[in-house]
């Protein structure tokens, strides 16, 4: 739990930080306007970029160049929307389709006030060079200061207890030595002697007062061990500060292009560093805080991308930080859960269009999701699986409404062999995972 | 407070002058607490005894805060996902395993690129994939971290590129190249050997065995003018008739020979074969024999000759002896004569005139057409014992001139003189092995080598004449290793190195392949195709060699049966187990730790002496944690060895056996760190500095008399001290328990109605006799009939005890190994066990008692000869299980598939379960086997390397938690989440577990009870299917199969009949006077 919250706390104050500053800074610099962006990410950042030639050419002065070749605003803008019908009627737009032999996509939907926003927003552009400084310094301080700052505390308070005791040690002796010199007779008694006066003079209050010490300490250490080994909200920080909003958000891309064994296997699995770079071969992005994050993926792929754009065969593996945990001895399946019980990725991590970095999304946030039971357990325990379990139902009636050959078979034996069994099964007109054995040990432990 | 009240008025009751004297005294005794625990130097020192327990009581809090810190864990994807890996998902590939003595088609399983597991090929495979232990425990050596990481020269590592050079040139420069190998089967391999002598021109090639079997193809060459070792197929064989043959375990391709034997031994078939087996070892076959009959190995050739006689076969002038009036002897033949062309007589001797008396009988009986073939020979074992012979003595005498390579052979360790032999290998100019481990030979040569591990690389095999096998690769090579043919190909200047990755010998291969196609290859079919198909399936089928009887030289002359060498006054015949074989993986803490079928020993070897006559001479017969066995000294030839003595029912009397395979590493070489003797609490056992071999080197007692001779006649001298054995079974018999073990005859079984074999356990009731499963103590599980129910059935007739199960659970569940000590103290881990028992003097059968049985009797008085059952036995998944009722943590339940679930993490280890447990499966985590010291040496997980053959699905456990068999929970739930995604029924075949895939036989069987189509449901059906320990009613999901030997048994019949009779006679006359008291009511 400490874990978890410190570094929720140091890790979000950092990425909001740092995307606070992103949008703030760019949008004083350049004053675009907020559509022309969104459009711009949306739809033409895959191949294009502002200022530079990537898989397609700068979009930065386009309508000037355009026009100095001799060519029209309007081709321009009939090109956007279908370039081999631009192409067939204007020699200068044949002369552009000869660019690249990578073929523009037909963007037909785009209304020509939508393509006077990107070209708007295109022609406003400039690099946020020192704001984005800052906040590129700011994620990497992240990852390293990743431990826990309890110890910091626990530190002053030993320190700072030391010292109370070391001056009312001294504070003791010059009052003995002040004491013997008036008196003539030393006193000599120590802490000990005097707490256990103390405490024989006020019997009742210090007897009550450790009695709701020690039940605070109990009641606190209960809760306290029942958060051992949960990730509530747990988001650690990653060697690439990877924005899921963009990729699964603004680009849309589905969970399963990169998380590609979710239907086959037990792991949903990490994209392999060749995946990454079926788009981010064209890709290399827009700032320079992307192209920071995005190089990561080139050291790691063994990729060259200023030079002949090659792989050098020296690749090295990003190292992530896992999020989701299960202890070793928790045996989970995501095909079982994707494909056979029919479930969105949604309904367990969470909406990862609005997130950057993978987290464990807290019960509460999952509780919200449409079509979710509410469950109240946090999220990734065993408290939080089997109340799923418990509720979630296989079928609404009976068994063979699935149309599954497997479920037709469970569904004819419970009612010629299990009838009454089968009656309590569906006197709530459901058959939850729990009346199929889902509560069982042997489902998820060996 | 009363309580203190009280003893306040006692004490003032007693307040009197002794009393306050007492007190004063107190106060002022005359050494103080304080002052006898601190003397003047503690009060010095600056940390006294108080302080020391706040220190400790604020680290235990302190450290207790930090635990609760979760760790970070990584996750490391791919940077390149190789285009057939899925993350979490198993592949199979079809592969082909050859160590030099077994061969056989396997399916490797890989995850994440590792392979983990093995199993036998059974859709495409040699022989239906038949396998061994051996071959499923390969996986782990693997992983050995003693294999050789790099080349060596001069023991020294070194790289490719300089030892190739010095060899290349060495080589050039010999003048006579002597290459000996294990048996050749690789074809490709042979032709690389071809050209290998064509290029250097003076390469003399000799293949040699570490177990040779020369005399049968001298005999055949004699018999048939053709020097070839047959194609066996027992499957065929309504009578078999083995002389001294362990066809089950070891004598040639046992592997395949056991699933074609358990074909025939199904009583409800049309015909089952009976089988004779003549022997001085117990042996696996003759375990199973229906008749077994107790002979020397000197007496082999007149029992042949005996046999020879009555079927009307050339003795070739051997003496019949006495045996011609031996009753089994003639019931042999006779059941011979009446299968004439379906019946098989095989010999275990190397001696050509045994095998010559063999193919004789066989010839004469006409099975050279149909259990015979000779013209499909198999093309292992060719061994050229005399060729050997003379190099290791022209060596010795330090006549071998030029080069020696040796190649998949370890002759210092086989060979009777392989300790000179050693001596004159380092004194050669040139001396290479391809050894993948740094063993006896291999140690001793200038230049290693090493060939990848069988499972690294590609290789083809033809095991017969119509079989072509691929090998491949289903790991990157984990060291710097290459393929043999490659660095002969490299020596020879016909290839270059290229790394790890070097496709040097899969080309040559593939060429090779391509040229051979035509012949090979199937009608319309291009050789791209071929060639893939032949790497999915793992072999391709060559042109089918059909048996013809063929016609027997005449005029053979008399032959001698050779005399064994040596002088004592037992004879000793040397046999292999299967666990260990000839010894190649001895480093294999799986198969050093599988127990013995027959023995039931684990990490040793031993002399096997008959029970009684053990007992009469005075050895411990008796053993436990406490008493060892009595060493004997074993003098053979001049060579002694000292062993253990295990007496052993079933031994004739007057031999002994002794298992090769064992005293691997005398001289402490890197063979595997599990090959070696370790001390109590972790550490090896020292002796000179060097590590102490498991185990005696009985190779040392082979001879040679034109052939290698495992038979010899052995001094036993007895020693005064004992030995510290570790079996997992000490007990003999079932102690006449019919709910454990039932067995009955082929005739009863056949004609019978009664089924007094196989009756219910009835309970005497008010209302009379009724079967016990009729009556629950608990309410029962809802898990007949709904949902599936998982249930296995063994089968005790096709079990024939050959230990495959054993390795398969380990490998599938990650089961620990915990050395001998541990077996020692019945502390075992194994899931699995495989029960062994022998019939008692006081028994009918095994399970039944005779009448005037006694206690004492049934456990002592052991038969001579006892017939032998095998029990598989594991958790019987009780659905009302007595391990459930006692966990006091609900850590062991039953699911609602009838599974008896264990849950580790809940487990506090009180061992309840296991007390109560009736069939004794649990096992308890004593240790953390992977991390305590103890276990260092030969627990695989306590090694980076090791650990990688660990099943991923499966949690290794910790210390303290209960364990036992799963029913492989996590294969199940793989199957049925197969039916569920391809939206069918799950159906038999989708769910197996690990012993039920391994099983050679098919004895084991798993499926879904509920599913009324599934084999396992209608096993469980069987007239002759029973549960074990039926009578305390706690209705297992297992089932077992009566063990049925084709075989009379008068008095067995008669008792049989009679308790049929008698449960009858009890039902009616109950109900009788149940009618009469109705009655009487009216």
């Amino acid at each position: 739990m400490k874990i978890a919250q410190s570094q929720l706390f140091s890790l979000r104050k950092i990425t909001m930080f740092g995307f606070v500053a992103l949008t703030l800074f760019t949008s004083i610099f350049t004053g675009f306007s907020q559509a022309g962006e969104e459009l711009f990410n949306t739809h033409c950042a895959t191949c294009h970029k502002v200022m530079d030639n990537s898989t397609g050419p700068k979009i930065q002065g386009v309508r000037k160049k355009w026009l100095d070749g001799g060519s029209t605003e309007a081709s321009l803008y009939q090109w956007v929307k279908n370039w081999q019908v631009a192409a067939a009627n204007d020699p200068y737009a044949k002369q552009v389709s000869e660019w690249s032999p990578t073929a523009m996509s037909v963007f037909g939907f785009l209304s020509d006030d939508e393509i006077t926003a990107i070209f708007d927003y295109a022609d406003a552009y400039t690099p946020p060079v020192a704001a984005v400084s800052v906040a590129a310094d700011g994620g990497a301080g992240g990852a390293t200061e990743e431990k826990s700052n309890n110890w910091v505390w626990i530190i002053l308070a030993i320190v700072f207890s030391t010292v109370i005791l070391a001056v009312g040690g001294v504070r003791r002796q010059l009052r003995y030595a002040v004491e013997e010199t008036e008196s003539g007779a030393a006193q000599n008694r120590s802490y000990g002697d005097e707490l256990r006066e103390f405490i024989i003079k006020n019997k009742i209050a210090v007897g009550i007062g450790t009695l709701v010490l020690i039940l605070a300490l109990l009641v606190n250490g209960y809760f306290a061990l029942n958060e051992i080994g949960v990730y509530h909200n747990y988001q650690p920080s990653q060697p690439i500060e990877f924005p899921h909003s963009i990729h699964a958000g603004i680009n849309g891309i589905d969970c399963k292009y990169c998380h590609n064994s979710v239907e086959k296997s037990k792991s949903a699995g990490l994209p392999t560093v060749n995946v990454c770079m079926n788009c981010h071969k064209g890709i290399q992005g827009n700032t320079d805080a992307q192209k920071a994050q995005i190089s990561k993926i080139y050291t790691a792929a063994g990729y060259d991308p200023e030079g002949a754009g090659k792989y050098t065969g020296q690749g090295d593996p990003i190292v992530w930080n896992k999020v989701h945990v299960l202890p070793d001895h928790v045996y989970f399946n995501h095909q079982q859960h994707v494909v056979v019980g029919g479930l969105d990725c949604v309904q367990c991590h969470g909406d990862m269009t609005k997130e950057s970095t993978a987290r464990v999304t807290p019960v509460e946030e999952l509780n919200k999701i449409e079509g979710n039971i509410p469950l109240t357990r946090p999220t990734l325990t065993m408290g939080w699986c089997i109340e799923c379990h418990g509720s979630k139902e296989v079928s609404n009636g009976t068994l063979n409404t699935l149309n599954s050959g497997y479920y037709d078979e469970i569904h004819r034996r419970l009612s010629k062999h299990g009838k009454s069994l089968y009656q309590r099964m569906l006197e709530d007109e459901k058959v939850t995972v729990k009346e199929l054995g889902g509560w069982e040990c042997a489902k998820c432990h060996y | 407070m009363s309580m203190f009240e009280n003893s306040k008025s006692i004490e003032k009751m007693n307040t009197n002058e002794e009393y306050f004297e007492s007190r004063v005294d107190m106060s002022a005794p005359s050494l103080s607490v304080d002052e006898f625990l601190a003397d003047e130097q503690t009060r010095e020192s600056s940390t006294n005894r108080r302080d020391f327990l706040k220190f400790l009581g604020f680290s235990v809090a302190a450290a207790t805060i930090a635990a609760c810190e979760a760790p970070v864990t990584k996750a490391i994807p791919y940077l390149v996902k190789p285009e057939d890996v899925t993350p979490g998902k198993a592949n199979w590939y079809a592969s082909n395993y050859y160590d030099g003595n077994t061969f056989a088609s396997i399916m490797v399983k890989t995850r994440e690129g590792r392979p983990i597991h093995i199993k036998g090929n059974k859709d495409f495979g040699f022989g239906e994939g038949g396998i061994s232990p051996e071959v499923i425990a390969s996986v782990l050596s693997l992983y050995d971290s003693e294999r050789l990481k790099n080349p060596l020269m001069n023991g020294a590592e070194s790289k490719w590129s300089d030892i190739d050079g010095e060899i290349s040139r060495g080589l050039r420069s010999a003048g006579q190249i002597t290459l000996v190998t294990g048996s050749i089967i690789s074809p490709s391999t042979q032709m690389i050997i071809n050209s290998f002598a064509e290029k250097f021109g003076n390469v003399n090639h000799i293949q040699y065995d570490a177990v040779s079997y020369a005399g049968i193809r001298m005999a055949n060459k004699t018999a048939f003018g053709v020097a070839a070792i047959p194609n066996y197929d027992f499957s065929k064989a309504k009578t078999i008739v083995s002389v001294g043959a362990d066809f089950l375990n070891g004598w040639l391709m046992s592997n395949v020979y056991r699933v074609q034997y358990s074909k025939t031994r199904k009583p409800e078939n049309a015909w089952m074969s009976e089988h004779f087996q003549f022997e001085a070892n117990m042996s696996i076959a003759g375990a199973n024999a229906d008749t077994r009959e107790m002979v020397k190995p000197s007496q082999y050739a007149s029992v042949l000759a005996a046999i020879a006689e009555k079927v009307g076969a050339n003795t070739f002038g051997v003496s019949s002896g006495d045996f011609k009036n031996n009753e089994n002897v003639i019931a042999a033949a006779n059941a011979l004569k009446a299968f004439s062309g379906a019946s098989l007589v095989v010999c275990g001797s190397n001696d050509e005139a045994h095998q010559l008396l063999v193919n004789s009988i066989n010839h004469k009986l006409g099975n050279y057409s149909s259990t015979i073939n000779l013209n499909d020979d198999i093309n292992l074992f060719k061994s050229e014992d005399d060729k050997m012979n003379k190099f290791v003595s022209d060596a010795i005498a330090g006549r071998v001139k030029g080069a020696v390579i040796f190649h998949g052979t370890n002759p210092v360790y086989t060979h009777p003189k392989g300790k000179e032999l050693g001596e004159a290998i380092s004194k050669m100019s040139l001396s290479v092995s391809t050894a993948s481990w740094n063993d006896e030979t291999a140690s001793k040569c200038k230049f290693v080598a090493p060939d990848h591990h069988a499972l690294e690389s590609w290789n083809d095999y033809a095991p017969t004449r119509s079989f072509y096998a691929l090998a491949q690769p289903t790991i990157k090579p984990i060291h710097n290793t290459a393929s043999a043919q490659e660095s002969m190909l490299v020596w020879m200047g016909d290839a270059n190195r290229a790394g790890r990755e070097s496709k040097v010998y899969y080309d040559y291969l593939r060429n090779s392949w391509k040229e051979n196609a035509s012949t090979r290859l199937g009608a319309e079919m291009n050789f791209e195709d071929y060639w893939n198909l032949a790497v999915h399936n793992g072999m391709t089928a060559g042109p089918e060699m059909s048996a013809e009887i063929p016609v027997m030289v005449a005029g053979i002359s008399k032959v001698t049966p050779k005399s064994l060498s040596g002088s004592g006054s037992f004879e000793i015949e040397l046999y292999t187990k299967s666990s260990m074989g000839v010894g190649t993986q001895a480093g294999n803490p799986w198969l050093q730790e599988m127990a013995d079928p027959i023995s039931k020993i684990t990490w040793d070897n031993y002399i096997t002496m008959n029970y009684h006559e053990a007992k009469e001479a005075g050895y411990n017969v008796v053993m436990d944690q406490e008493h060892g066995a009595s060493l004997a000294k074993l003098t053979v030839n001049g060579v002694s060895l000292e062993l253990p003595v295990i007496p052993t029912p079933g031994q004739a009397k007057g031999t002994i056996g002794v298992a090769l395979g064992y005293g691997r590493g005398e001289n402490g070489e890197q063979i595997g760190k599990a090959a070696f003797k370790t001390k109590e609490y972790g550490g090896y056992e020292d002796k000179d500095g060097k590590r102490v071999p498991i185990g005696a080197n009985a190779f040392r007692f082979t001879s040679f008399n034109s052939t290698f001779s495992y038979v010899a006649i052995a001094g036993v001298e007895k020693l005064a001290d004992t030995y510290p054995i570790a079996s997992t079974q000490f007990q003999l018999t079932s102690m006449g328990r019919t709910s454990i073990v039932k067995e009955t005859t082929l005739d009863a079984y056949t004609q019978d109605h009664s089924d007094g074999y196989n009756l219910p356990y009835m309970l005497m009731t008010h209302h009379g006799p009724e079967p016990v499963s009729k009556f629950d103590l608990w309410e029962s599980h809802p898990v007949e009939h709904i949902g599936h129910r998982w249930a296995l059935s063994i089968d005790l007739n096709s079990c024939i005890g050959c230990g495959n199960c054993l390795i398969a659970c380990q490998s599938e569940n990650n089961v620990a190994v915990v050395g001998k000590d541990e077996v020692r103290r019945g502390r075992e881990m194994a899931w699995l066990r495989l029960d062994r028992y022998y019939k008692s003097s006081d028994e009918l059968a095994i399970g039944t008692k005779k009448e005037d049985f006694t206690y004492t009797g049934l456990e002592k008085n052991i038969d001579e000869n006892p017939t032998v059952v095998f029990m598989p036995m594991m958790c019987q998944h009780c659905n009302h299980a007595p391990c459930e009722t006692v966990c006091p943590v609900a850590a062991t339940t039953h699911s609602n598939e009838g599974l008896n679930q264990m849950t580790y993490n809940r487990c506090i280890g009180t061992r309840y379960c296991a007390n109560n447990c009736p069939y004794k499966v649990r096992r308890f985590n004593w240790f953390n086997y992977p991390s305590y010291k103890k276990f260092t040496e030969i627990n695989p997980s306590q090694d980076d390397l090791g650990r990688m053959v660990l099943n991923p699905d499966v949690t290794v456990r910790t210390r303290g938690v209960m364990e036992k068999c799963s029913l492989c929970v996590q294969k199940i739930q793989e199957g049925k989440l197969k039916a569920k995604v391809e939206s069918r029924p799950v159906v038999d075949g989708d769910v197996t577990t690990a012993c039920s895939d391994a099983c050679p036989t098919n004895a084991i069987v798993m499926g879904d009870w509920n599913d009324t189509q599934s084999s396992v449901r209608k096993a469980s059906q069987d007239k002759r299917a029973y549960q074990a320990l039926e009578e305390i009613g706690v209705k297992p999901n297992i089932w077992y199969q009566t063990k049925v030997r084709n075989h009379s048994n008068e008095q067995l019949r008669k008792h049989q009949q009679a308790v049929a009779e008698k449960r009858k006679h009890d039902i009616e006359k109950h109900a009788h006077g149940h009618d009469e008291a109705h009655n009487d009511h009216h």
